[in-house]
């Protein structure tokens, strides 16, 4: 059921992306002002929107796993985090190397790339956290609880540097500008397609990450089985 | 009620038990000297620079002898299981954690309050200016330095590598509060009164605060209990 | 518009599929570990009875 369900995902998404891929390699034209680079940025907004996608599903599933102590909610935790991480890299660095060529430098201390920066600290060492431990039941409740303060210090940190000088560009979605029309419909239009894009490659990953953690617990399972008859 | 007598009586267990030995308290505050005396070789500062930079530096310090004092606040628990029988005393985890907090906040506003005139003296800087403004961001910003510091210390308490998992997860999320606290400290370390838009930094510390004491003091009990 | 615009929109495009195509091998490499795994534990438990 589960494998059937990631391949039906696949073969929808594979086509998707590498549709997107041509259009927007040749189908949409070049941005006045930018050039060709700007094309980076269907791969940037729709990964950061995947990878926060993520990080809700992970708070979510781990205030559940805290109310009902469930490990299937524990594992959603961890795959929904480890798949946030992989999309918040591609935001990361291909936000970089637009940085290079229209500001000039691969880095600026501005508010959006430091408050992603530090989001991927924190869930990065939720994943460390989780190596640490070796008992289930430990582990699943002691990363959910780190997960739920994760959340609550990513808000806060997105308030706090939100007051610092802004470098990079405002929002341009019609959703987020009230209507009003910053870009060309055609490019929005491609960007919701790639965001759909990449968030049924996000389920593919998550999907995949489930199904390792349940044959992880059935190793674990054996392993105790096994040792129990020596 | 009882919560916080309970909280009163861990809190000056650990702090009695703290001055008998004194063992995190000389090596945070001998930690605390070097590091201000490193950071002076380091940059050589002229007066103006650092009153541009001390709050930086100043939190800096204090981040770095936060996480030793409350590393050692739960992981003090462990030899003789001495943790098993304070989760299962009539304290409850809230009032466990509240207790062990409040003893890393006196024990950490103390450094702090050893530190500033030691800082005063090698950066040659009127730090007293506005004594009151700086104590009440002092207070603020090392209850969240201890508050968040305590339960990440429960939380890491049975970790392998706990000493350095415990920086690891704590910086980062406490960059908000540390970020405020610097710009607020800098601002009163010049004498001059704090421009009307700082007050953002005052309420997001505040609001920090809140979050995360009401955070911990609802988690503990999940976290202390197994 | 100059060479080096079209140069980084490639590597840009490379670097995001690049990354995901990285993340995906990972996790096959994790597949396959598994599986193994599973598989000897599976024979050993077999043996055992």
């Amino acid at each position: 059921m589960r494998t059937k369900l990631i391949l039906a995902l696949g073969a929808v998404a594979g086509p998707l992306l590498l549709r997107n891929l041509y259009v927007i390699m040749f189908g949409v034209p070049d941005e006045m002002e930018q050039g060709p680079i700007y094309r980076i940025f269907y791969y940037h907004l729709p990964a950061f929107l995947t990878a926060a996608a993520c990080y809700f599903g992970a708070l979510v599933a781990s205030v559940l796993y805290l109310a009902k102590k469930d490990q299937k909610y524990d594992a959603f935790a961890v795959s929904a985090t480890e798949t946030g991480l992989a999309f918040a890299a591609v935001n990361l660095i291909t936000g970089m190397i637009w940085g290079r060529i229209i500001w000039g430098i691969w880095w600026a201390w501005d508010p959006r790339l430091t408050w992603a920066l530090i989001c991927w600290l924190v869930y990065f060492g939720y994943l460390m956290l989780r190596t640490a431990i070796d008992d289930p039941t430990e582990r699943a409740k002691n990363s959910a609880v780190l997960s739920v303060f994760a959340s609550a210090s990513v808000a806060v940190t997105w308030k706090a540097i939100e007051w610092w000088r802004t470098q990079h560009p405002g929002p341009v979605l019609s959703i987020r500008t009230g209507g009003v029309q910053k870009i060309d419909p055609m490019m929005e239009n491609m960007i919701y397609m790639n965001t759909l894009a990449l968030l049924l490659l996000a389920a593919i990953f998550v999907l995949v990450r489930l199904r390792q953690e349940e044959v992880q617990r059935e190793i674990d399972g054996l392993r105790r089985y096994a040792h129990a008859m020596n | 009620m009882t919560t916080l007598r309970h909280a009163a009586a861990i809190a000056r267990k650990d702090l009695r038990s703290e001055f008998r030995t004194k063992e995190s308290i000389n090596s945070t505050l001998s930690f605390s000297v070097v590091i201000l005396l490193l950071f002076s070789f380091a940059f050589d500062p002229s007066p103006d620079m650092i009153v541009e930079f001390g709050g930086g530096l100043l939190w800096m310090v204090f981040a770095f002898a936060g996480a030793l004092i409350v590393n050692r606040s739960f992981a003090r628990e462990l030899p003789n299981d001495c943790i098993d029988v304070l989760v299962s005393s009539p304290a409850s985890g809230a009032s466990l954690f509240l207790g062990k907090a409040v003893a890393a906040f006196v024990l950490l506003f103390g450094i702090e309050c050893i530190c500033l005139p030691v800082f005063g003296i090698f950066y040659n800087i009127t730090w007293w200016r506005s004594l009151g403004g700086l104590m009440g961001v002092l207070a603020l910003g090392t209850w969240a330095l201890a508050c968040a510091g305590t339960f990440f210390s429960a939380l890491t308490m049975n970790l392998r590598l706990r000493e350095l998992m415990l920086p690891m997860l704590l910086y980062p999320m406490l960059i908000p509060a540390l970020l405020s606290a610097m710009m607020l400290t800098n601002t009163l370390l010049t004498g001059q009164p704090i421009p009307s838009d700082f007050t953002v930094w005052l309420r997001i510390l505040i609001g920090f605060n809140i979050m995360f004491t009401t955070l911990s003091l609802y988690l503990a009990e999940t976290i202390l209990v197994r | 518009m100059d060479e080096r615009n079209i140069t980084f929109m490639f590597y840009g495009l490379a670097v995001a599929w690049g990354l995901l195509a990285v993340y995906a091998v990972l996790l096959g490499l994790r597949e396959r570990n598994l599986t193994k795994q599973l598989d000897t534990l599976k024979r050993m438990v077999e043996e055992k009875k």
